[in-house]
């Protein structure tokens, strides 16, 4: 009998052990660091601990990115990010401080309006910045908010604030986890756990690039075209449609994905500043030259106290110009010309221009648009490591086989509208080997347009009626 | 302590057994058995456990149902599979728990549950048999499930970590058929499938032995209809065991053959299920020729007459016990007996009935959308004749009798929600959606699974020379039956506001948004109903070590399976049975002649007692 | 204690018709009534059903409780009654559902034709499918014919494209082709009580007439991969004129060639 206690208390201690071992669950999702990253020097990525007055404690690469962008749970904001956080942004005007009362009286923008009832304020410039503080009274008259507590240091007029900071970010990222992450990741690496099952794998924003935008080749993608995408989904792919969420939906996903991207490109240029000379690969390198590793890492010290900070916010300010310039129309692509109406002459000449020398389509997309161009089965070197890739073919730059598109079939992934394609002709797709044919008369564009969108009604493959020049040669065909 | 030692000395037979007296190895007589009674141990043993782990796959559903890409207990953080997310799982992985649950439900606990641990142990000794007709197959038929689970364990990861089969158990072409169609299409499709073949083989085993012994080795005087019902529903199960199996192993050896290139390094591969042209994440165009709707012909064609075969055995023992229980005779025995017949036969011609929005021709719709509508006939006069067995019964109200009239009542719940399904234009709004998962809960669970939950407790004593403690069971009957209904009643409703199936995240669709609450209930409810089955593994190993002894016959029950010891030694039987009478003579004039309200087949006619003529049967 | 279980029995089935009769008060029932012409007809056909099965469940759950019940104040010097059935008893309850049973299937027959045999959808519908609606993983790919022409079973040039939203004109039959580019979906949308599986390799046409303006949720009801519950879409109808407009608007938005009144490209 006395087996029965413990044979009972053998049970509870098994469901213990199994508790133990696989742990409660963390609700925390996290970003994750790039390969890039992880490839430093332990001390560039973590940074360098104080050890005395000349020897300052100095931030790594991964502190660097927490501190600008933070972690999924604890999104941070910074003032020239080109995203839209939601709130409301306004100045403070006059501080006023009675019966223990702490009042802040605030000023908007023209033309911005004072939301109803704010929750929380938020402090982004001057003395407080960071302080997160909420609003227990508002008149939304006077802009007249009355703090739940005092801020615990002295803000001042023209400190800058905002209420209700933060909105369409964090509702960005709740929809985002929802639809997003299980394909492009938590952190918009594109290696969600769904991904490695896609083909094509779904894109890595932290590159900051987009293959298909509106936008000339040298801008970055815009808001529209990231919306367009969203509703539209891009056939061909696994990218669905999500015509179905609402304006507001869509734009916090939009804002979340800048946000991801930036903050990928933004840790891709602060890692190529230290890459060349303190990768782990280099320090290797360095200390097997002869050099010293503890000298290294002073130096190393010395470049992330003094060079570093400068240059982080140097590249800032260059991405974000970048990313805002995008979204305005000076960016986007505009033909000269309206589209030439579609007939068989200009479809004619369209296949000219195709099979021409100078533009060469054929060459990738093959003599009869059936993307089996000679480049397919040709080995190409990676542009950036100078290395030969291990398939024939050609790449992206997310170093993914990227075929060139089979025109037959009446796909097309970036849209099927006319200027479309006339986009994809005149400013390439950023990020493949579909170049950039800005230089190429606009009514030419037009009738390769043209051109390309007969060729799935085509009775037969090159039925337009110029014949492929003889001596280019035609490769086995290849699937799309 | 209980064992199925031999009962040396006690044996009525020595000279057609080849091992005679001597002394076996433990493998041999405990794990490599050929003793029926321990083979069916083995495997009840074997389908309890695998009941824990198909119920925790459901409860990792349910638990996505009402907290969606929340952080997901346990899995969401074992072996750091959704670290990045937060411990959110991915929709393939959703895919996965609702096929492997199914699966590892239908497939590892229900059917051999029915027939490989109750079959395989009450078989020989409900008939007056030493064992059954071929014992090394039916040693064969329980080891061949270990390779199945290994099969369907190993499937979870075959593919990739997170891509276990996530296909359906009904794993329907193309989305099965071509590896690049899902994560869960590749290796993990593959493995899924030999499970699926080797525990057809084991089930085959299983029903060749069964007919056999059935029919050949019978004690005098056990005619067909002094049979118990549970012989009878164990017969008809294994003719439609053996009728239908084939056809999926085919379908199933078809599947293999389409998807050969994914399992061998080669380009050449059958076309069965694979029409031409079809393009399918960017691989290559797909050659065929093939009709995706042959699989789904295929493997119903099987898989409804083995919802029979998960039904029949429940059916036939909750008739024994409930005579027994209520101290009368089962209420029309051939009725019954033919009731089940009929199902059975009626089994084989309703398979379309799971196509009915398919695609198929329309006038099959309405041939079985007919032969449907009638099946649920002989169902209905069991359920009729079923209470008029309790009717005027001196019920035993306890934990075996709640779990029976559990089985009755909720069946009942299943059998009229077929009836919305059988109408081809009322299912074409319901197939689908959660209508049909509340139906088939209704009947698997609410019947067979409660059924086996009375018929553990009723044949426990006979197995282990023990009981198992009523108190507890009662307790565990009630928890279940309150979480039971409590997750699946709500069920129809569901259906009815149209949410379908398989859906990890159904409040993605306005429609649906406003039954979260009602989700959640759910799965509180399937909470405790999952773990109040800890109180019934509590109590089976329990009873085991400390469980009261008791004799041969506990329940003072009729079946010749209650003349031998508790437990049987090695041949059963003291010396071969002879049968005089039916299963069911409970309260009899004979019985009260003995001064008793039940008699056993094997007693001899008291002395002077002259049977009166013209019952109803 | 016998008595505390016999009125479990009888307890519960109280219960769920309880449930059952506050559910369409709680929207746990229908999303809406039916909103297309063969929804009411199904819908007759499941309230028939629904009183058939309830007037069942009730008898049949009234039945067990009072044997139980009897059971359970039995008295326990009372002996069962020893009777092996009642042969009359099982013909009256074997004909008495035969006929109900049958006559429930009898009053499908025509309801079925209706909806699956094509020889009678409308004849309006049938010339003229409006669309072809072309599932995939994991979305509704739409394709209407070119504005003047009657759709061809290949995509013809100047054949307007769309995704997850299908516009059809209300109070006229209309008629699509349900077509699957790679694995099996279903076409399911539950207001208007439509569903039909999509197949590879086949082209089904639906046929539907939806009653009222409106817009609604289009849904897939066949697993077809990780993305089964994503494919939200809407059908959308209006009059003949705003299906008109609609196309023209459409025509114009697959022609933009980027040079119009003004830069902006995404007006739809």
């Amino acid at each position: 009998m006395s087996l029965t206690p413990s044979l009972n208390k053998l049970s509870w201690v098994g469901l213990l052990a199994v508790f133990a071992v696989t742990g409660c669950s963390n609700n925390d999702s996290s970003f994750v660091y790039s390969e890039r990253t992880t490839s430093l020097m332990p001390e560039a990525q973590d940074g360098i601990p104080g050890e005395a007055d000349d020897a300052p404690g100095v931030l790594g690469v991964k502190q660097l990115l927490d501190d600008r962008f933070g972690n999924p749970q604890n999104l941070k904001a910074w003032l020239k990010l080109p995203v839209d956080f939601g709130g409301t942004q306004a100045s403070v005007s006059e501080i006023v401080t009675e019966n223990d009362q702490f009042k802040v009286k605030l000023a908007v923008e023209e033309g911005v309006a004072l939301p109803e009832a704010p929750k929380a304020l938020e402090f982004i410039t001057g003395e407080c910045i960071g302080e997160t503080i909420a609003v227990s009274g508002w008149d939304a008259e006077t802009g007249e908010a009355v703090l739940a507590s005092a801020p615990t240091k002295q803000p001042m007029a023209g400190d800058l604030c905002a209420l209700d900071g933060g909105g369409v970010l964090r509702s960005g990222r709740v929809l985002y986890m929802r639809h997003c992450s299980h394909c492009h990741g938590a952190s918009g690496d594109g290696h969600g756990p769904t991904a490695e099952y896609l083909n094509p794998r779904p894109r890595d924003y932290r590159h900051g690039v987009f293959k298909f935008t509106s936008t000339n080749d040298m801008s970055k993608v815009s808001r529209d075209d990231l919306a367009r995408v969203l509703r539209y989904g891009i056939p061909g792919t696994y990218m669905p449609s999500f015509l179905l969420l609402t304006d507001d939906e869509l734009h916090a996903i939009v804002e979340y994905v800048r946000f991801l991207s930036l903050r990928g490109e933004y840790e891709r240029k602060l890692v190529n500043e230290l890459a060349g000379d303190y990768s782990a690969k280099a320090a290797q390198s360095r200390v097997a030259d002869g050099e010293n590793r503890t000298e290294i890492v002073a130096e190393l010290r010395e470049f992330l106290a003094a060079d570093l900070p400068d240059t982080a916010t140097e590249l800032g300010d260059e991405l974000a110009e970048q990313w805002s310039v995008a979204n305005t129309p000076e960016a986007l692509i505009i033909p000269s010309v309206a589209r030439v109406p579609d007939s068989p002459e200009s479809r004619r000449r369209g296949r000219e221009l195709y099979l021409s020398k100078t533009l060469n389509c054929a060459d990738c997309h093959g003599v009869d648009g059936a993307g089996n161009g000679p480049q397919t089965i040709a080995f190409e070197k990676n542009p950036i490591t100078n290395e030969m890739y291990n398939e024939p073919g050609l790449h992206d730059v997310w170093d993914n086989l990227n075929q060139p598109r089979n025109l037959q079939t009446g796909i097309y992934r970036g849209g099927r509208r006319p200027i479309d394609l006339f986009g994809r002709i005149h400013a390439g797709i950023k990020g493949s080997r579909m170049p950039s044919f800005k230089n190429t008369p606009h009514e030419e564009i037009w009738h390769i347009v043209n051109y390309v969108l007969s060729i799935p009604f085509e009775s037969e493959p090159g039925a337009t009626g110029v014949a492929a020049p003889v001596s280019a040669p035609v490769a086995a065909a290849v699937a799309p | 302590m209980a064992t199925v030692s031999p009962a040396i000395g006690t044996h009525g037979h020595a000279d057609d057994h080849s091992h005679g007296h001597h002394e076996q190895s433990f493998l041999s007589k405990y794990v490599f058995s050929t003793d029926h009674k321990v083979i069916g141990i083995q495997f009840l043993v074997t389908t309890m456990l695998m009941l824990m782990v198909g119920g925790a796959l459901a409860l990792a559903v349910r638990w996505q149902l009402a907290f969606p890409w929340g952080s997901m207990p346990i899995v969401g953080s074992l072996f750091g599979l959704f670290q990045n997310e937060g411990g959110q799982i991915s929709p393939e992985f959703y895919t996965m728990l609702f096929t492997m649950h199914a699966s590892v439900m239908i497939f590892l606990v229900i059917i051999p549950i029915l027939a490989g641990a109750f079959g395989n142990f009450l078989i020989p000794l409900q008939i007056g048999a030493d064992d059954m007709a071929f014992p090394i197959l039916n040693m064969l038929s329980y080891w061949f499930m270990w390779p199945a689970m290994f099969c369907f364990a190993f499937s979870f990861v075959a593919g990739g970590a997170t891509a276990g089969p996530g296909n359906g158990w009904t794993s329907y072409p193309l989305l099965s058929d071509l590896a690049q169609a899902s994560p869960s299409s590749g290796n993990a499709q593959t493995w899924w499938l030999f499970g699926l073949t080797l525990v057809g083989v084991s089930s085959m085993m299983g029903s060749v032995n069964y007919m056999t012994t059935i029919i050949n080795m019978r004690a005098p005087g056990m005619t067909l209809f002094r049979m118990p019902l549970t012989i009878w529903s164990m017969f008809i199960t294994a003719i439609l065991q053996s009728f239908a199996l084939p056809v999926l192993t085919a379908a199933g050896f078809m599947l293999v053959f389409d998807r050969l290139s994914s399992l061998l390094p080669t380009d050449i591969h059958s076309v069965f299920f694979i029409p031409a042209g079809i393009v399918v994440n960017n691989a290559a165009p797909t050659v065929g020729g093939g009709q995706p709707l042959l699989w789904q012909h295929l493997f119903w064609f099987y898989s409804h007459p083995a919802v029979y075969i998960m039904l029949l055995p429940a059916m036939g023992m909750v008739s024994d016990m409930l005579a027994c229980m209520c101290r009368k005779p089962v209420f029309g025995y051939k009725p019954m007996v033919y009731s089940m017949a009929a199902i059975a036969g009626l089994g084989f011609i309703v398979w379309g009935h799971h196509m009915f929005t398919s695609g198929m021709n329309p006038a099959l719709g309405m041939t079985f959308m007919t032969s449907t509508m009638m099946i649920a006939l002989p169902s209905a006069i069991k359920v009729f004749n079923w209470i008029g067995t309790i009717w005027d019964g001196n019920i035993k109200f306890n934990a075996v009798f709640l779990n029976c009239a559990a089985f009755v009542s909720l069946f009942v719940v299943g059998g009229l929600s077929g009836i919305f399904m059988a109408a081809v234009p009322v299912d074409i709004y319901f197939h689908d959606t959660y209508f049909i998962v509340a139906h088939f809960h209704y009947v698997l669970f609410g019947a067979t699974l409660f059924g086996v939950f009375a018929a553990i407790q009723f044949w426990y004593p006979k197995m282990f020379g023990r009981e198992m403690n009523d108190g507890v069971q009662k307790l565990h009957f009630a928890l279940t039956f309150i979480g039971m209904n409590g997750t699946f009643f709500p069920m129809h409703l569901l259906g009815i506001a149209g949410m379908p199936r398989r859906y990890a995240d159904p409040y993605l669709h306005g429609y649906l948004e406003h039954l979260l609450p009602m989700n959640q209930f759910m799965t509180i409810s399937a909470i405790i109903m999952g773990f109040a089955q800890f109180l019934l593994l509590g109590n089976f190993a329990y009873s085991f070590f400390f469980g009261k002894k008791v004799g041969r016959n506990p329940w003072g029950a009729n079946g010749l399976e209650w003349s031998a010891p508790s437990p049987p030694g090695h041949g059963n039987f003291d010396e071969p049975p002879v049968c005089y009478r039916g299963p069911y003579e409970y309260s009899s004039p004979e019985a009260e002649a003995m001064g008793q309200d039940f008699i056993l087949q094997t007693s001899p006619p008291p002395a002077g007692f002259k049977k009166s003529s013209g019952h109803v049967h | 204690m016998k008595k505390f279980w016999a009125l479990f029995f009888i307890f519960w089935p109280v219960v769920a018709l309880y449930v059952c009769w506050i559910a369409p008060s709680r929207g746990w029932w229908f999303p809406s009534k039916p909103m297309s012409s063969l929804g009411h007809q199904i819908d007759g056909l499941f309230y028939l059903i629904l009183f058939i099965v309830a007037l069942t469940f009730i008898a049949t759950q009234a039945v067990m409780g009072y044997a139980l019940w009897r059971g359970a104040t039995k008295k326990s010097t009372e002996k069962a009654m020893f009777s092996h059935g009642s042969h009359k008893l099982e013909i009256i309850w074997t004909i008495v559902p035969s006929f109900i049973l049958v006559f429930i299937s009898l009053t499908q027959l025509e309801v079925l034709a209706n909806i699956r045999v094509i020889s009678k959808f409308p004849d309006e519908a049938r010339r003229a499918p409006i669309a072809e609606v072309m599932a995939r993983q994991f979305e509704w790919r739409i394709r209407y014919p070119k504005p003047g022409t009657t759709l061809a079973t290949e995509a013809q040039s100047g054949d307007l494209y769309y995704v997850n939203e299908l516009h059809v004109p209300v109070s006229q039959p209309v008629m699509v082709n349900l077509r699957t580019q790679d694995v099996q979906h279903a076409f399911f949308s539950p207001k208007l009580r439509v569903k039909q599986d999509a197949v590879p390799g086949l082209i089904i046409p639906i046929w539907f007439e939806v009653e009222k303006a409106g817009e609604y949720e289009l849904v897939c009801a066949e697993l077809c991969g990780w993305g089964h519950y994503k494919m939200k879409a809407r059908i959308v109808a209006g009059s003949e004129a705003s299906v008109q407009k609609y196309m023209t608007d459409l025509e114009a938005a697959q022609n933009e060639d980027g040079v119009a009144d003004a830069p902006a490209e995404t007006e739809e």
